[in-house]
């Protein structure tokens, strides 16, 4: 399904909002709105680094390389973008995030947002397909 | 690396939109509303079979005292407990969201918790947070392994100890546990030292009062006294009840009908189906 020259797109809402986000400077890029926010981001990728490194020490280099390839073919099967977001059920039952549940199961869920705009599906579809620019679902969380 | 196509739906969670602007603001000379200060007195000892946990139940917000009788020992599993001590909605939020896991947990391997695993989640999640999370726990339980008393700090550090005191109130009720804890405790000797710490608290901390609530799990059973002592009654009461002579005076009626501003129309512009 990739087109041959995908189009660039924000990922994750419109990044350049100069009222929301401040305006664009190099060091406020870099550093980030909030310690916190950095300091957790990390945590979470170092923590992901760790558990692939653990599991090519004990399987060897494939496995991790494998559970790549499945995490890549399941964040790929959605449903078609429109009023019902997908669930990612075999996303998450490989992740192990299904038997979790934490602040983002239930705070501030982005459906329930004041400035959630349900998203187009003809505009979702082209995007998903290289067609067109922008994010899926041009809503803020 | 190409740019995905396909974007995984968006999570909720900790949103840091408008912490840029908060900090501009503030810049401007425009300060935030601070904390209010928070108070507490939680306590927790092993006696011979079991653990002991105790709360005061007072909460503050400031200098105001909000709720006098507020419950600080959160359920975590049937064999664990947890009192917390620090901002109430995140102490509460914390417990509930861990005892969610736990529960998710228990379903997954049909054991009973184990209070390391609570712990663990616990302090995994409030390190993630770097301290932002506001609870200080006192962590009890009786799992197969025996009973367990844990203190966990909002930067998610976490000790093992026999008596354990949290809070604002936790120096008044460490005196009382470290003059008269010994190993061995019976279930009325243990139920009576919490008490005493708690009250001990409560008496000489402004940011802990009211009444004392505890929780006695030993193995296989658990017994929460809510409200076991009641030390500060409320002293008068009219008896006549408070009347007031002057009735509030209505000034002015006026009402103005709600006008229809939606039209609706029957039958007309049917849905395909």
């Amino acid at each position: 399904m990739e087109a041959p020259k995908p189009i660039q797109h924000e990922i994750g809402g419109i990044q350049k909002d100069a009222l929301r986000f401040g305006l664009n400077g190099v060091k406020s890029d870099l550093v980030g709105s909030h310690p916190l926010e950095i300091a957790y981001e990390s945590a979470r990728k170092n923590h992901e680094e760790m558990k692939k490194r653990i599991l090519a020490n004990t399987y060897g280099s494939a496995f991790p390389l494998k559970m790549d390839m499945d995490r890549q073919i399941l964040s790929r099967f959605q449903r078609p973008p429109g009023a019902i977001p997908s669930s990612m059920l075999g996303l998450e039952a490989m992740t192990g995030r299904l038997e979790n549940f934490g602040f983002e199961d239930y705070l501030n869920d982005p459906q329930q947002s004041e400035t959630f705009k349900p998203p187009n599906v003809h505009h979702g579809m082209e995007v998903r397909l290289g067609l067109s620019k922008g994010p899926v679902c041009p809503s803020f969380i | 690396m190409s740019s995905p196509a396909f974007e995984i739906p968006p999570k909720g969670g900790f949103s840091f939109d408008l912490c840029r602007r908060n900090e501009m603001i503030a810049k401007k000379g425009v300060n935030p509303p601070s904390f209010r200060k928070t108070g507490t007195t939680i306590v927790g000892l092993i006696f011979q079979d079991g653990v002991i946990l105790g709360a005061d139940t007072r909460a503050t917000e400031g200098p105001i005292v909000c709720d006098k009788n507020c419950e600080k020992i959160h359920y975590m599993a049937p064999n664990i407990y947890c009192c917390g001590a620090g901002t109430a909605a995140d102490t509460e939020a914390v417990t509930d969201m861990v005892s969610s896991q736990l529960q998710l947990h228990r379903y997954h391997t049909g054991r009973e918790s184990r209070v390391v695993t609570a712990l663990t989640l616990l302090k995994r999640h409030l390190f993630n947070y770097q301290g932002y999370v506001q609870a200080a726990l006192v962590l009890g339980g009786v799992d197969c392994t025996g009973p367990h008393l844990h203190t966990i700090y909002p930067h998610g550090s976490t000790d093992t100890l026999p008596f354990a005191t949290m809070g604002s109130g936790s120096l008044a009720a460490m005196a009382v546990f470290e003059s008269k804890y010994r190993e061995g405790l019976t279930r009325d000797e243990g139920v009576q030292l919490v008490s005493e710490a708690i009250c001990s608290g409560v008496f000489n901390d402004l940011g802990s009062g009211s009444n004392v609530d505890v929780c006695v799990i030993t193995k296989g059973h658990k017994e929460y006294l809510r409200n076991h002592l009641l030390p500060n009654p409320r002293t008068y009461v009219s008896s006549k009840g408070f009347s007031f002579p002057k009735k509030t005076e209505v000034l002015l009626t006026k009402i103005t009908p709600l006008k229809e501003k939606v039209v609706v129309i029957e039958g007309g512009d049917a849905m395909e189906e």
